[in-house]
Order: C-alpha cells, then sequence, then structure tokens
C-alpha cells in the first residue's frame, strides 16, 4: 500500500468538464433567447409583416435582426463573414487589419516607452515628477480621448492606418513605461554591487545588468497593454471614416443594427486578442528563455 | 552504546505506567514519479509521560515523517500509533498536541494576541480566552508585544509567539518540528534554555525534531538517531545529564562524551 | 548609483531652487496673462516658443531641486509643479500659436466649459459612473466571488468554467459592448450590464487563485486543530484571497469606467460621459470633450483610491506600511 506524495495534486483532463459546462450554457441559452426573440417576433408578426413562418414561436430563430440570436443563425453568419477569407468584407481580413495597427502601435509604445523608462531610472527628480502622472493615468480612462485624437489627426492629414497606430501607441504607452521603469529597477542590490565591484560603466550595468532584468516586466505590461491597445485601435476605426478594420465593420452593421454580423464580430474580436496575447507570449519565450515556465 | 530504554520497570509490585505514546512497525512509502521511497521503515518507540524526546538525523531520515504521523498530518502505510491510548485521529480531534512548524506560521492579519488566541476560539474553549492567552504570552516573555503584529517581531520572537500559541489549549503533548532552525546559534541557544523552562514549568511530554546534535543533547531526556535510505531508528540514547540544564552543561564532559555517542550512531548509519 | 548621481542635482542649501520654480511658474503665468490682453494672434508664434522654453527650463530646475530633497514634500510636490507647469506652458502656446479651440482648446477653455456646462457634466458623471459604472462594478464583484467560492468547491467546474472565463476577457470591450446594447437596450441596464461582465472575470480568476494560495503550514496548523471546513475557510483562506481579490478589484475599477464610457458609443438614451464626448467631438466643440475626459479621470481617480483606502483597511501588510 502506498500513498501520494505530500503536495501532489491529480492531473485530470479539462476537457470533459468544459464541454460538460458547454452543454449546459448552451441548453441554458436557448429557452432565454426563444424567450427574448418572442417578443419582437409577435409584433413584426402583428404589424403584417410576412416572416416567412406562422407562428411568433417559430420565428423566434428566423429573425432577421434578432435580441438574441440561435446558434445556427450565428453558424451561418459565420460562414458568411469569414468567406472569403480574403475579401476586403470578410471579417478576418477586417481583424488582420485591426491587429497589424494595434501591433504597430504598440511597438511604437515600447520604443519611446522605453526611452521614458531609462529617463525615470536615470533621475530620480525626473521620476518625482512624472511617474505619479504615469501612474494616474492608468486609472483614467484614456480610450475616452481615442475619438478626438482620431479626429485631431484626421485634420492633420493623417489618414488611414497611421492615425489607429498612433491611438494604439499612446493607449499603450503609459502601462509600459511603467512596467519597464519597475523592470529596470528591479535588480537585486547584491547584483548592483556586483557591478559596482567591476568598476561597470553606467551604459554596461543597463546593458548587461538592468535592460536584460527588465525584459519580464516589459512582457507583463505588453500583454495588459495589448487589449487596452485593441480597444483603443477599434474605437479610432469608429471615430473616422474608416476603410477597413473590425472597427470599421462594427459601425456599419452598428447602424445597420446587423445583430449576427455583431455577434460575431465580437467572436472574431476575441479571437484577435487571445492571438495578440499568445503572439506576446510567443516572443516572450524567445526573447526570456530564462524565465521559469509555471 | 546505550539502549536503556526510559522505563526500567521498578522493583516494587506497582505496574509501570503506560507510555503516552506506543509506534510499532510504523511504516511510511511514498509513491513518487517514478518508483517509491520509504520514508520510514519499522520504526518501534515508546516514549513516557513527561519526557523530553529529541528525534535527529540526517535529511531524508524520516524524522518529520514520523512526527507528522503522530500527528495525523498523513497516514501510515503500515504499523499502528497510539496516543495516550488513542489514534492519532481520534488524539486530534480531542486536542491532545499542539503542534509547532519549522516557520512560525503565525498569521500576518492576526495580532500577536490574536495569533495565540487562535486555538481557543477554534476549539471553541470556554473561559476567558483573552487572559489566557496573555498568560501564555507572559509565559513565553512576550508580554509587551500582545498588539504588535507578526511582522513587526524578529524571527525569535515569532517562534515563541508560535511555541505560545501551541500550549494555549494546554494539551498534554507538544510536537516540534525543527523550531529554532531558522535561528541563529545564539538565540537558538538562549531559546533552548527557555524551552527546557516551560518543559519544567509545564510537565508536558515534548517530541522534538532537530539536526543539530549539540540541540538534541541539551534539551533530551533521551534521543532518538535515525538515519536514510531507508529512513529508520538506529538507536536511542539515554541522556543522563542532570536537571535543571544550563549554559554550563554545554561545557561538561559528559555533554561530549554523549553527542560523540550520538555522531558515533548517525555515521554508522550513513555507512 | 552611479546614474542617478550624475543627472540629478546634490542638495545645496541654496535660495535658488525655490526661486527658480516661482519665477519658472510666475513667469509663465504672465505670457499667458499677456497673450490674453493681446487685441489680435501675434504673428510670429517664434518668441513665444522660445519664452516658454526658457520659463520651462527655469521651473524644470526649480522642479529638481525639489525632487532632490527627501521628506513628503519631495515625493508631492514635484508631480504637482510639473502639472502646474506643463497646463500654463501649453496655455501660453496654444494661445500664442493661435490654435483653434475647434483643434486644441486651451486649459483655461476647457475650465471654463467645465464650469458651464457643470450640470449637464455632473448628471452625465452621475449616469455613467452611479448608474452604470458602480453598479455593475458591485453586480460584477458579487457575481465574481460567488462564482469564484463554486470553483474552489467543485473542481470539475475549475477544470470547466475557469478556461472559459479566460476566454471571454480577452474579448475586447468595443466588440462585446454592442452586442450587450443590441440585446438588453439603449438604457443605463445594458451598461451596467457590460460594466459587469467586464469585471467579473479579473475578479473570478482573482478570487480564485487567492482562495487557493493558503499556505500549507497553516492549513496543517488548522488540521492539528481538529477545525472544521468552515472555520479553517473563515480563519485562513479568506484572509489568505484578501490581498488577491482586492488586486483584482483595483484593476476592476479602472476596467468599470473604461467600459462604461465605451459602451456608451454604442447607444445611449442621451446620457452619460461617453454619449457627451462622442456627441461633442461630433460638434467640434472639444473643450467639452476634454472637460468630460477630466471629470472621468478625477472619478477614475477617486474610485481607485477608494478601493486602495478599503485595502489598507482591511488587509494588513507590513511591508508597505
Amino acid at each position: 500500500m502506498t500513498a501520494a506524495a505530500p503536495g501532489a495534486r491529480a492531473r485530470r483532463s479539462p476537457l470533459l468538464p468544459m464541454l460538460a459546462v458547454a452543454v449546459v450554457a448552451v441548453l441554458l441559452y436557448l429557452p432565454l433567447m426563444v424567450w427574448a426573440n418572442y417578443g419582437p417576433a409577435a409584433r413584426s408578426l402583428a404589424s403584417g409583416a410576412d416572416l416567412g413562418c406562422p407562428t411568433a414561436l417559430a420565428c423566434a430563430t428566423q429573425l432577421r435582426n434578432p435580441v438574441l440570436p440561435s446558434p445556427g443563425q450565428l453558424a451561418g453568419g459565420f460562414g458568411a463573414l469569414s468567406l472569403p477569407p480574403t475579401s476586403p468584407l470578410s471579417a478576418p481580413y477586417n481583424a488582420v487589419v485591426t491587429g497589424g495597427e494595434t501591433l504597430l502601435g504598440l511597438a511604437l509604445a515600447v520604443v519611446v516607452g522605453l526611452g521614458l523608462a531609462v529617463l525615470l531610472v536615470a533621475s530620480r527628480s525626473f521620476e518625482r515628477s512624472t511617474l505619479p502622472w504615469l501612474v494616474a493615468s492608468q486609472t483614467v480612462p484614456i480610450v475616452a480621448i481615442a475619438p478626438m485624437l482620431a479626429v485631431l489627426l484626421g485634420q492633420y492629414g493623417v489618414q488611414g492606418f497611421l492615425p489607429k497606430a498612433i491611438i494604439a501607441a499612446f493607449i499603450a504607452f503609459f502601462p509600459i513605461a511603467v512596467g519597464m521603469s519597475r523592470g529596470l529597477r528591479s535588480p537585486d542590490a547584491l547584483q548592483l554591487d556586483l557591478m559596482h565591484t567591476y568598476s561597470a560603466s553606467a551604459g554596461q550595468t543597463f546593458r548587461l545588468l538592468r535592460f536584460p532584468a527588465s525584459l519580464p516586466y516589459l512582457f507583463t505590461a505588453l500583454k495588459v497593454a495589448a487589449t487596452a491597445a485593441l480597444v483603443g485601435s477599434i474605437v479610432a476605426e469608429i471615430s473616422t471614416i474608416s476603410f477597413s478594420g473590425l472597427g470599421k465593420m462594427l459601425a456599419e452593421n452598428s447602424r445597420a443594427s446587423d445583430t449576427i454580423a455583431l455577434w460575431i464580430i465580437m467572436v472574431y474580436g476575441a479571437v484577435l486578442g487571445v492571438a495578440l496575447v499568445g503572439l506576446i507570449g510567443l516572443i516572450e519565450r524567445v526573447a526570456t528563455p530564462w524565465k521559469a515556465r509555471t | 552504546m546505550t539502549l536503556l530504554s526510559a522505563s526500567q520497570p521498578p522493583l516494587t509490585a506497582e505496574p509501570p505506567a503506560p507510555p503516552i505514546v506506543s509506534v510499532q512497525n510504523l511504516q511510511m512509502v511514498f509513491q513518487v514519479p517514478g518508483g517509491q521511497t520509504v520514508a520510514l521503515q519499522d520504526a518501534n518507540l515508546n516514549i513516557q509521560k513527561g519526557e523530553f524526546i529529541s528525534l535527529i538525523g540526517p535529511s531524508g531520515c524520516g524524522k518529520t515523517t514520523l512526527l507528522r504521523l503522530l500527528a495525523d498530518l498523513v497516514q501510515p502505510t503500515g504499523g499502528q500509533i497510539l496516543i495516550g491510548g488513542q489514534s492519532p485521529a481520534t488524539a486530534r480531534q480531542n486536542r491532545q498536541y499542539g503542534y509547532v512548524f519549522q516557520a512560525p506560521a503565525l498569521m500576518e492579519w492576526r495580532s500577536v494576541l490574536a495569533n495565540v488566541m487562535l486555538p481557543l476560539e477554534v476549539m471553541n474553549v470556554p473561559g476567558d480566552r483573552r487572559a489566557r492567552a496573555r498568560e501564555m504570552l507572559n509565559l513565553v516573555g512576550l508580554s509587551k508585544f500582545e498588539r504588535n503584529y507578526p511582522w513587526q517581531l524578529s524571527g525569535g520572537m515569532q517562534q515563541r509567539v508560535s511555541i505560545a500559541r501551541a500550549l494555549a489549549f494546554d494539551p498534554p503533548l507538544l510536537f516540534m518540528d525543527e523550531p529554532f532552525g531558522a535561528l541563529d546559534e545564539i538565540t537558538r541557544e538562549h531559546l533552548n534554555l527557555e524551552l527546557l523552562r516551560l518543559w519544567r514549568e509545564t510537565g508536558k511530554t515534548v517530541i522534538f525534531v532537530t539536526h543539530s546534535i549539540p540541540e538534541a543533547v541539551f534539551l533530551s531526556t533521551r534521543v532518538v538517531v535515525m538515519t536514510a535510505r531507508p529512513g529508520k531508528i538506529e538507536g536511542i540514547v539515554d541522556v543522563d545529564l542532570p536537571q535543571p540544564r544550563s549554559d554550563d552543561t554545554r561545557e561538561s564532559p559528559r555533554f561530549f562524551e554523549i553527542a560523540t555517542e550520538i555522531r558515533e550512531l548517525l555515521k554508522k548509519g550513513h555507512a | 548609483m552611479t546614474v542617478t548621481a550624475r543627472l540629478d542635482a546634490p542638495r545645496r542649501a541654496s535660495p535658488l531652487g525655490p526661486l527658480a520654480l516661482a519665477a519658472g511658474v510666475a513667469g509663465l503665468l504672465s505670457l499667458c496673462l499677456l497673450l490674453a490682453r493681446l487685441p489680435a494672434a501675434p504673428s510670429s508664434g517664434l518668441p513665444w516658443l522660445l519664452g516658454v522654453l526658457a520659463l520651462l527650463l527655469v521651473g524644470a530646475y526649480g522642479v529638481r531641486w525639489i525632487a532632490g530633497g527627501e521628506g513628503r514634500a519631495a515625493h508631492v510636490l514635484p508631480a504637482a509643479f510639473t502639472l502646474l507647469l506643463g497646463v500654463l506652458a501649453a496655455e501660453a502656446l496654444l494661445r500664442a500659436y493661435a490654435v483653434p479651440p475647434g483643434l486644441i482648446p486651451t486649459p483655461s477653455l476647457v475650465l471654463g466649459s467645465l464650469w458651464e456646462a457643470r450640470t449637464v457634466l455632473l448628471q452625465d458623471t452621475l449616469y455613467t459612473f452611479g448608474l452604470e459604472g458602480l453598479l455593475g462594478f458591485l453586480l460584477g464583484t458579487v457575481a465574481g466571488l460567488l462564482l469564484a467560492l463554486l470553483v474552489v468547491r467543485f473542481r470539475f467546474l475549475e477544470l470547466g468554467l475557469l478556461p472559459y472565463a479566460a476566454l471571454f476577457s480577452s474579448i475586447p470591450i468595443v466588440a462585446l459592448a454592442p452586442v450587450i446594447v443590441k440585446a438588453v437596450g439603449l438604457e443605463w441596464p445594458s451598461k451596467t450590464v457590460v460594466v459587469a461582465v467586464t469585471v467579473l472575470f479579473p475578479v473570478v480568476v482573482g478570487a480564485v487563485r487567492g482562495l487557493q494560495s493558503a499556505l500549507p503550514m497553516h492549513l496543517d496548523l488548522m488540521h492539528t486543530y481538529a477545525a472544521s471546513p468552515a472555520q479553517t475557510f473563515r480563519e485562513v483562506r479568506v484572509p489568505t484571497a484578501l490581498p488577491f481579490v482586492f488586486n483584482a478589484l483595483k484593476v476592476g475599477s479602472t476596467l468599470a469606467l473604461i467600459s462604461a464610457i465605451v459602451a456608451e458609443f454604442f447607444g445611449t438614451d442621451g446620457h452619460g460621459l461617453g454619449f457627451r464626448i462622442q456627441i461633442e467631438v461630433g460638434r467640434f466643440n472639444l473643450s467639452v470633450v476634454w472637460a468630460a475626459i477630466v471629470l472621468s479621470s478625477i472619478v477614475g481617480i477617486a474610485f481607485f483610491g477608494l478601493i486602495n483606502l478599503l485595502e489598507r483597511r482591511f488587509v494588513v501588510t507590513g511591508r508597505n506600511a
């Protein structure tokens, strides 16, 4: 007779529970959907519209603009909006465009953020003057500036791809600067003493100690910034005349009240968000191979 | 090699007192990835009431496992344990022992006094709990710190609070798992004296795990020497140094002899 | 720290520092007043630019001097004065270059709009922050905590539900909002739902992590006391979880306001800060937009500060004292 080693936890696969939860969720959703759509369906029939179905109950899953779409409608809409994937009208194409804007914005934010972080670490007076505002800005709904900034940039002739990237950069900049400055300041006192015993110059200490130590912090901040920046890109797309992007699709379909399209775009937005964070995670693995993975 | 058991039957007709802790053929085998680890093999031990027993040995010898088995923190894979004639589980339900861990394990969100009161609250001990907790803090010499929080105390002080907490509900047994291991030598020797004083004043039975030979000799009435791979009891050494013990005891020739005896036993098992 | 030493001024007992600060502030203020008195926009902005830069440098010297100190003032004042100098400089430059207010309004115009439109803006703030943000935050927090309790209690739910939580939390708010607004309606409840959903996931994840991070030693201790599961939960698991929950609440507080405002972009019944921003941007009434943004910033910082205060009250962390 043996016992499990202390601290061991049984490893069960999450697939079956996830499937079970999904099934339960769908089962709960269906009556809710029918109940929600019943009202509008009844009203529509009462006003004499020909919906191609006899009763309000039957029409609950057939409305062109349901309150809550049925799984069948979602599947159909998914196909309609995803194919062909290379078409400028398809959701995947627009998702890639928005993703591109966000990534460019993140890259810009990293460059500027790194510069600012170096300044923050180099000068205590600079840190005391500006860091409080950088930190405070993270509790401020910066995304509220996005519409205005988009219009502003438009007035100055900056159109298309760039203003969205700039806005994404603006939003991402603050958490990245704060995170990087924390990272640059993270080395142990003992490690700094070590560099001192080597008579290392400030530049060497930065290159060999501070910068590598800051990378994990950078990536943590990037993942947080990515989701915020994505929201910023999409808001910017909505606020101006955009020719592509998920925001543009949202704006069109919101006005057209195409509920099903909105759900599909939401799914693509989620996929894009996951993809962005995943991409950052991949880059992180390559850039910081020494970090222990939990 | 002195393998005396402390319970030599007296020559009168009085029957010997039953041991307060009785361990028979105890075995603990762990399942680890890639096989099994025999943490404890065929351990036999009898402990009388009022003794101070040290368990000493290298890492992997099973001393902490043995203590945890006694405390019903883990179930044995073979053998039997009786604590006051009861199974460890029953003894635990009846709050027969206080446990002091390797780290103070105080709750950061409670004041020192509240920490000592914790077992009294959980066990629903009747009476004035505050007064009882204060009494315990006084016993370990930390009355002045009752309103402080753990982070404001040094490691040694925190461990003293931990001991006060273990004594709070007046259990007959005290299980201590390398309580002074993280402290410096000077603090440790001081706390050893304190612990002996507490033992004398409260008359409890103490089972103490350590990897320090001087500590084991200084504190105990008997020392259980254990060796690793597989974990087992190599021998039991009687410590016949006079009580009460003081710093002078550490420098006596007999102290050195007993320590050497223990060291030899450890080496023998290590070979 | 050789790098720091080089760029910071060693602190001397000279009056030069505070003098420079006063000079910078006063100088910039006078520039602003001068520009305000001019009958028409100046022909060339360059001399003013140089003047502003010079005064900024003087003021920066003063700030650097204050920041070199060690007391309470040295921690708080530099940021305050930086803001003051920045605002004054912006005012002066915008006036000097005669930037149209429809493009970038001057700080004085913004303050003016803030005062003029105060009733409307306060109403909007009550709407967005009170009804949508705060209410949604509370709903999301309560639901999140309940869900976390269930997840910790039933391993099945932990395996089956948490991955979905991670998935759902990556839906950008701006994609979630139109769906919910369409489903629930144009009035404030739809935004409350958006906020609740956005706050729900960080709270669940944080609470679950916190409840599962009880120290084994503490759990062992309770075991030696033959404590009941309820007692162990109350005495060990909950206090250990609190720091994690408060961290999640801090994240949630920022998300709440952002979600409410963004959700309003997708349909309101004519109230709310997000609505106001959208409408006034369209009308190029940018000073009102900025006023709304200033107001939402203040509210955001205050909300975050409130959670911080609550955390200090309920969580004992010696290191940060």
